[in-house]
């Protein structure tokens, strides 16, 4: 807050004229010492930025991003051994662009590309498969018995019978649709991933396993000669590499992350430029933004010295700590180069502005840590990390942008031109030129018919956006990997192997729990035979697959492949043999034991209304059919991961909003002493929260775990610029100004300092919106729009809404 | 409002262990005691037989479906269905009376053209009905060593339970009818189903091989089965009596008219004969596939499918020759009919196809 100290402050020219005893304890014990407390900063800058260097480590887990004690999310940690096939793989889809898989040179490198896969590192050789795996089978009933082989002919050698054979095996294997695409354009590999690689005992490095694919395969085979795999896109050759899994995304967001950590330079650079604009004095401006990136420093520091890693979310913590920090030291400056500018000495004017804005900066950091501290509340790890790492930066604020900004102005000053400058754009206010003509518009925001014109204005967006944003989703829209672009290759790469073979990656699976052995009973395999037709009643369900398909194949198989006996038969030893032949074919159906098999439904798109659904027949299905000895547990699979994490983004929304506006409400009842004054504060962010749903809408941007800090730090951070309006206009109207003229006061006191951090604060988040990272473009944007919004209403809002409200805030 | 959200957290356990207490009250409900579920998917998931009721059409099929249209094939209501087994055959002597067998040994009665249907017998009973016959039998005929072998029989299918499948189901009225089934169960009725005898000893069936079809030509009633079982109907000695069998492979089926029989089943093989069986022709299929279904067509040709969907033409008083026909698409097919209107309605692993009349 700018509490208005002016009047004890006079100006001193020599520094042998000021009391240094003079201030409070922590002014003396700083800028008494100012060597070694510039010491003291520079080795902990040392000191934390070595740890930074050193510690720092990108780790994207998206165990984190799940909320870790919902229920759903709860039975899927303890059971998560056992879903072998919801576990870690990658699909490798070898395409030919010139013909079909009938053709020697693409079978050539489908061998080659399937030996370089069964050489990676952490590959778990044994599951893996593809055309040339000699575990993919054909088997046909005989009048002896079962016949079969390896679908890929022993004695391949790439004569026209051979490829001949291969046809019919294809199709005697009936793989098309899973390993073959429906128009045999392309075939896949399924490569399932070690937890653990069996040689070093390490967690597998999902980047350098990206890299993998991205180097031995991509630029071997799909850009071969003159094309040069670049960012995104696809090469031009005969064969292309389609990648997709959970291993594969994770280091598309790790590249991802690398790409965001280089817009941080552009972040700092467009701030260096909007600060040297506003005060053309550029040993200030190199100040203003080193020590912002010191504050930078020591958060990544300390952040990687507790042990936290860059995941998506954390990495945004930086950017706002760079762009609160440059706001604040932005107007330490000014402070300081007014007081320079009417005659004050350098070190006299630093510890003014010290005394004038420490007590105002800190309330205004603390408002902004309310924004994050209701993060805390969200029970999502990635969340939480974030209002931790960020709570970090903002404390680290107060050492270098409040402390050690000022003692550094104190050593540097600031030019004597961008001083005289500053006294003449506020000499152009007064005499309503230049700045002063922008402030004279606001100012007519006092009067009755602006104010009138003002205040319905913002009612009828207020209820336009309202209207719209009744229509807000909860949850991702997009199909594909909603961590990544619709149409980055990842994507697109999603796409066509949805477009081309059977099954979609958006997987719901309830998990059935019953003891050793139970997944064989009769009783359990009807139940799940019955909870899989249940969920396919689901129109956007496209087909269900657990245990049960298998054992009723193998039935069949067993009665010489009679359609009739294509069921669930009581007899024990049929279900045993069923179980024990579809170990082999698909252990991916059942756990070692057999104590637990998940229905897994493959799910046409993952939007909230979809998962709801499906969540609701689920659950009452295992509510109706749970037993002691065998329960239904929900749910599994991305698209149930997705469902648990709607449920509690939907919670958390209602709860954050709830929050953050009591927080902020006590905060201006705290700061202002009058509810008319919060109520004038408050309403503009109200407006902006309702625009911003309505813009989610308009983009098609659904409440998600990314949207949660969005909306609190929007508040938290949007209720400074109030702070810094009202409090001043308060003090004026205190005093006996009428509203107008008080108003007018406080916008030329700190109008440009509330337009100088929407703009940095703005610039520091906007280049989000390039990340390659969904989720980041999608914050980058809301934010952006909150910050200039929030400073655009507290501007024409507040005197808009105090022409009704603060007429006589004395009364109040 | 640490101590506010511990207190909910609290409370969610309380209902959640309230609602586990409630599950556990849940009861499994055996599929021969739960009816079938109405679905609209019905008509595009398994179904394993399609026969017609007079000029309706009734289709039979997994989870106890039961569907019948009037408009041959273009549109199908649900049946209501007194049970959720899977279901494999379905016949219908008269417009009126039909049956349904399937598996769990379960067999249906519909008096209404197939709309609705109740339980004459299931495979909870079927042992008893066996042991109780041939203990009588053995009681009655103490010399014969054939009895005990049968009660014995009886005896294992109490223990197994309820797991043995009727795979086929034939009338020739609405009183006298057989129910054929997985290691030589055979059940007959006289009167429409009120009562069952076991036909165990009039197989010619020592193996206890798998009866896959029982059908009739003209006033022949042959069962067609596993390893080349082929058996027609003695009316004189009142059994089934072995016919020569040209395949030591599995049939699935049997069609034909009065002086005509064509047997089919594994890989590819058709079998064709002009005299009741004492003498047949292989038909080359050129396929390896199973063939499970056959129908005649509006020209009284013979339409024979295959499990992977393929489509075979037999000319009536077949000369060798099958020919493989054309289909703008393929699915598996496990049963087949003609429609009223001259259309083939074919039903398989994908629900029902309709082959308009060409």
């Amino acid at each position: 807050m700018g509490t208005i100290q002016q009047d004890s402050m006079p100006v001193i020219r020599h520094v042998r004229d000021f009391d240094p005893a003079t201030g409070n304890l922590l002014e003396r014990s700083v800028f008494n010492h100012r060597p070694l407390f510039v010491l003291c900063m520079a080795l902990i800058t040392l000191l934390l930025g070595y740890m930074a260097v050193t510690r720092l480590e990108m780790r994207p887990s998206f165990e984190k991003m799940i909320p870790q004690s919902q229920p759903y999310i709860q039975n899927y940690l303890e059971n998560r051994a056992s879903l072998r096939g919801l576990g870690n793989s990658v699909r490798v889809v070898v395409e030919n662009t010139e013909g079909d898989i009938f053709d020697p040179e693409y079978l050539e490198v489908l061998k080659q590309v399937n030996d370089e896969l069964f050489l990676t590192p952490g590959v778990d050789r044994a599951w893996m498969k593809s055309l040339w795996s000699p575990a993919v089978r054909w088997t046909e009933v005989t009048e002896e018995g079962f016949q079969g082989g390896p679908v890929m002919p022993d004695t391949y050698s790439g004569t026209p019978a051979d490829i001949e054979l291969l046809r019919q095996n294809i199709n005697r294997a009936g793989i098309v649709g899973s390993l073959v695409a429906s128009d045999f354009k392309s075939s896949m590999l399924i490569v399932p991933l070690l937890d653990k690689d069996s040689a070093t005992g390490q967690g597998i490095d999902y980047h350098q396993f990206s890299q993998v694919l991205e180097e031995k395969l991509r630029d071997q085979y799909e850009f071969t000669g003159a094309s040069v795999r670049q960012g995104d896109a696809e090469g031009s050759g005969k064969i292309k590499i389609r990648v997709i899994g959970f291993a594969k995304l994770i280091g598309d967001l790790i590249d991802g992350l690398i790409q965001v950590m280089m817009f941080f330079a552009i972040a700092v650079l467009s701030a260096f430029c909007i600060i040297l604009l506003y005060t053309r004095c550029l040993r200030s401006t190199l100040l203003v933004v080193g020590c912002s990136l010191m504050a930078v420093v020591w958060q990544l520091g300390i952040v990687s010295w507790l042990g936290y890693a860059i995941d998506p979310y954390s990495i945004l913590v930086p950017f706002l700590i760079f762009a609160i920090g440059v706001s604040h030291a932005s107007q330490k400056m000014n402070g300081i180069m007014q007081d320079i500018a009417q005659g004050t000495h350098k070190l006299v004017a630093a510890r003014y502005t010290f005394r004038r804005l420490f007590i105002a900066g800190v309330t205004a950091l603390l408002s902004d840590a309310v924004g994050f501290a209701v993060l805390m509340l969200i029970d999502i790890p990635v969340i939480q990390e974030l209002a931790i790492t960020a709570s970090i930066g903002v404390a680290v604020l107060i050492f270098t942008t409040l402390l050690m900004m000022p003692v550094a102005l104190s050593y540097v000053g600031v030019s004597a031109k961008a001083a005289e400058r500053a006294l003449i754009i506020d000499a152009h206010a007064t005499q309503h030129r230049g700045l002063g003509k922008l402030w004279d518009l606001l100012d007519r925001f006092t009067t009755a018919k602006w104010a009138t014109g003002a205040v319905l204005v913002a009612l009828a967006l207020g209820i336009g956006g309202f209207m719209v944003s009744l229509q807000l989703k909860i949850g991702d829209l997009d199909s594909g990997a909603p961590e990544l672009r619709e149409d980055s290759r990842y994507n697109r790469d999603n796409a066509y192997i949805t477009g081309h073979y059977a099954l979609s990656s958006d997987m719901f699976a309830v998990m059935i729990k019953t003891g050793p052995e139970g997944c064989l009973n009769y009783q359990t395999l009807v139940l799940a035979d019955r909870l899989a037709w249940e969920l396919q009643q689901h129109p956007q369900v496209q087909t269900t697959v657990s245990l049960v398909n298998a054992v009723r194949q193998i039935t069949a198989g067993s009665f010489e492949g009679n359609p009739k006996l294509n069921s669930i038969q009581r007899n024990q030893d049929m279900l045993n043999y069923a179980a024990q032949q579809a170990s082999v074919n698909a252990p991916e159906l059942f756990n070692t034991d057999c104590s637990l098999m998940p229905v897994i439904a493959y799910l046409a798109d993952h939007k909230a209304e979809t998962l709801d659904a499906v969540v609701a027949i689920a659950d009452k299905f295992a509510q109706d059919n749970s037993s002691e000895d065998r329960q239904f547990l929900l749910a599994a699979g991305s698209a149930g991961i997705e469902a648990a994490t709607n449920i509690v983004v939907r919670e958390a929304n209602r709860t954050m909003l709830l929050y953050v506006y009591t927080a902020v409400i006590i905060f201006c009842l705290i700061a202002f002493r009058s509810w008319r004054a919060a109520v004038v504060a408050v309403l503009p962010l109200v407006l902006t929260s309702i625009l911003c749903e309505a813009l989610m809408v308009y983009m098609g941007i659904g409440v998600k775990v990314a949207t949660l800090p969005v909306i609190a730090l929007g508040v938290g951070i949007g209720i400074d610029y109030a702070l810094y309006l009202l409090s001043v206009q308060l003090h004026f109207q205190r005093q006996g100004l009428p509203l107008s003229a008080a108003y007018k006061n406080a916008v030329a006191f700190t109008g440009r300092v509330v337009g100088l951090v929407g703009i940095t604060l703005a610039a520091g988040v906007i280049t989000w919106a390039w990340s390659p990272i969904k989720f980041q473009a999608d914050m980058g944007i809301l934010l952006t729009f909150m910050f200039v919004w929030n400073m655009l209403g507290a501007l024409i809002l507040i005197p808009a809404l105090s022409h009704f409200l603060l007429r006589n805030p004395r009364r109040a | 409002m640490c101590s506010v959200r511990q207190y909910v957290r609290l409370a969610l356990c309380a209902t959640l262990v309230l609602l586990q207490a409630v599950a556990q009250a849940a009861s499994y409900v055996d599929v021969l005691d739960l009816p079938a579920k109405p679905s609209a998917l019905a008509v595009r998931s398994p179904l394993l037989d399609v026969t017609r009721a007079g000029e309706r059409l009734v289709a039979v099929g997994q989870r106890g479906h039961i569907l019948y249209s009037d408009d041959a094939g273009q549109s199908w209501q649900q049946a209501a269905v007194p049970v959720s087994a899977d279901l494999n055959a379905v016949h219908f002597p008269t417009a009126e009376q039909g049956w349904a067998v399937g598996n769990d040994g379960v067999i249906l009665h519909s008096s209404d053209a197939g709309q609705s249907w109740s339980k004459q017998l299931d495979g909870r009973a079927i042992g008893e009905l066996v042991l109780k016959h041939y203990s009588a039998l053995a009681s009655a005929e103490p010399g014969n060593e054939h009895w005990p072998l049968f009660a014995a029989e009886g005896q294992r299918l109490i223990e197994e339970g309820a797991d043995k499948p009727f795979l086929d189901v034939w009338f020739a009225d609405a009183q006298r009818g057989y129910a054929v089934g997985v290691f030589n169960l055979i059940l007959a009725t006289r009167d429409g189903g009120q009562s069952w005898t076991p036909l165990q000893d009039r197989t010619d069936n020592p193996q206890g091989l798998h009866l896959n079809a029982i059908a009739a030509t003209g006033a022949a009633l042959y069962l067609a089965g596993e390893q080349g079982l082929l058996r027609k109907w003695d009316a004189g000695q009142e059994r089934f009596v072995a016919v020569d069998s040209p395949y030591q492979g599995s049939y699935f089926g049997l069609i034909g008219s009065p002086g005509e029989l064509l047997a089919y089943g594994l890989r590819g093989h058709v079998f064709h004969s002009r005299d009741a069986g004492q003498s047949w022709q292989q038909l080359d299929s050129g396929l390896q596939v199973s063939i499970t279904a056959a129908a005649r067509d509006a020209r009284g040709d013979y339409r024979l499918f295959t499990q992977a969907g393929h489509m075979l033409r037999a000319g009536a008083g077949a000369d060798a020759a099958l020919q493989l026909l054309p289909q703008a698409q393929q699915s598996p097919v496990a049963g087949a009919t003609q429609a009223a209107n001259g259309a083939l309605v074919l039903v398989g692993s994908r629900g029902v196809r309709v082959l308009p009349v060409e």
